[in-house]
């Protein structure tokens, strides 16, 4: 590990998860994950959250090499969730002298997930606004419920100006050894990536995350560090205004998106044809996603980025066929709402997909259904021309 | 008076003016009287998981 300062007494300590093939089961990260966490070297010494099982040995590495024989005195749980705590209960074991400072509803999980630890006077519970001093570095703790669980904690380093943000401005892929960002302008990728973590992990809770957003904009914050991705140093208002646009449900494109669910290639050549009209009546933006041979939480991140959504589906089983039935389920979990959706059904004797997708689309929020729901038979004909133009018409009027 | 309840899980309000129409609880509607199966509209914990809002 090189380089590992974020700033003279705070240090990267780290891991990448280059091995991994689903990330918590669901989300694919072919270029890998970062489990981070982070070491404060003053008086006393506080270890900020700890990694993942899986690379636990590298995560004992950085800390040893930088403890150089010192012993830590707290270790902060921001977030329970086992991608970051893989290494509590060794850790208590090795140091007997360590603290657990978390939320009291952290200190309540505990028990759940390490049933063989005893945890009797070593935890502290923190509430909102309660302070520790390390020396020179006072932490600040600042509860972020449903950020995305519910004893999650956020911790401000008055004296350093670092806000250690739990999972809040975290995204996919390995680090390699680049810690901290480039700027947001020259990192195209962050973004999307991050976008996609975000509405898949917090999508649902835009609310909670907006409280968040308001207590961080009291502090004065210079550097973020996140439980996964680079740490953020510059362009800060940039990230910002992103997670301000996603919690609220804002698209960042009046494009359209077409998600369509096909089986032998019909409702696929309709969804094509689609952009096409779209296209031609001068649509700023048209992608188009067959959810049978995507990655379902790309296919949520983008329905988010757009302000139009098309959904195009073949009937199944007097149903719908299933990729399309799971990402609207995606998308009514992660609180799909505000926004302009047209129907595509196809069906070869009893078209049945356009009803189904209706009323999961009506179960969610703020969603203004385009009229007509245009019906294919089989393959799409000259006679479905005009009902595919007035949808067109209708997704962009 | 129409007093409120707070999720002791993750600090949602359930104010009865507003209610949680989401959910088919009409504004208006007293703590007391949501059905039992209703859940917390943001971490889904039932209704004996909330408590009095002291003000």
């Amino acid at each position: 590990m090189k380089g590992t300062n974020i700033t003279e007494t705070i240090h990267y300590i780290g891991v990448d998860d280059t091995s991994i093939d689903l990330f918590e089961s669901q989300y694919p990260v072919p270029d890998g994950i970062s489990y981070n966490s982070y070491l404060i070297m003053d008086e006393k010494i506080a270890i900020m959250d700890t990694v993942d099982r899986r690379e636990s040995a590298a995560w004992w590495n950085n800390i040893e090499r930088l403890l150089d024989g010192r012993t830590p005195d707290y270790l902060i749980v921001q977030h329970m969730e086992p991608d970051h705590t893989g290494t509590i209960a060794d850790a208590v074991e090795r140091y007997p002298g360590l603290q657990i400072v978390a939320s009291a509803r952290a200190v309540q999980m505990l028990p759940q997930f390490f049933g063989a630890t005893d945890f009797a006077q070593r935890t502290i519970a923190v509430k909102e606004g309660d302070t520790l001093s390390l020396g020179h570095h006072t932490l600040q703790f600042v509860m972020a419920p449903m950020v995305h669980w519910p004893e999650v904690m956020v911790t401000y380093d008055q004296a350093a100006r670092v806000i250690f943000s739990a999972d809040a401005f975290g995204t996919f892929g390995a680090l390699r050894g680049a810690i901290i960002a480039d700027s947001a302008t020259g990192s195209p990728a962050w973004p999307d990536e991050a976008r996609r973590y975000y509405y898949n992990i917090c999508g649902k809770y835009g609310a909670p995350v907006q409280t968040l957003l308001k207590k961080l904009s009291a502090l004065d914050i210079a550097t973020i560090c996140p439980l996964h991705g680079p740490v953020l140093t510059a362009d800060l208002g940039h990230y910002i205004s992103l997670y301000d646009r996603w919690s609220r449900y804002e698209a960042e494109t009046d494009g359209v998106l077409i998600a369509y669910a096909t089986i032998h290639g019909g409702t696929g050549k309709a969804a094509h044809h689609m952009a096409d009209l779209l296209r031609a009546r001068g649509a700023s933006e048209v992608t188009v996603i067959e959810l049978s041979r995507s990655d379902m939480s790309a296919a949520v991140a983008e329905a988010f980025r757009h302000k139009r959504l098309i959904v195009a589906a073949s009937s199944y089983d007097a149903s719908v066929f299933p990729p399309m039935y799971d990402f609207l389920h995606h998308l009514q979990l992660k609180g799909y709402q505000h926004r302009r959706v047209g129907i595509i059904e196809n069906g070869s004797w009893a078209p049945t997909a356009g009803r189904v997708m209706k009323e999961m689309l009506e179960q969610m929020k703020e969603l203004e259904l385009a009229e007509p729901i245009v019906t294919i038979r089989s393959t799409m004909k000259p006679t479905d021309q005009p009902a595919m133009e007035a949808l067109a018409e209708a997704m962009l009027a | 008076m129409t007093t409120k309840y707070y999720c002791t899980v993750c600090d949602w309000v359930y104010d009865p003016t507003v209610g949680d129409p989401d959910s088919g609880i009409a504004p208006g509607t007293k703590f007391e009287d949501i059905p039992d199966d209703w859940a917390c509209p943001v971490c889904g914990v039932t209704k004996d998981m909330f408590e009095i809002v002291e003000e």
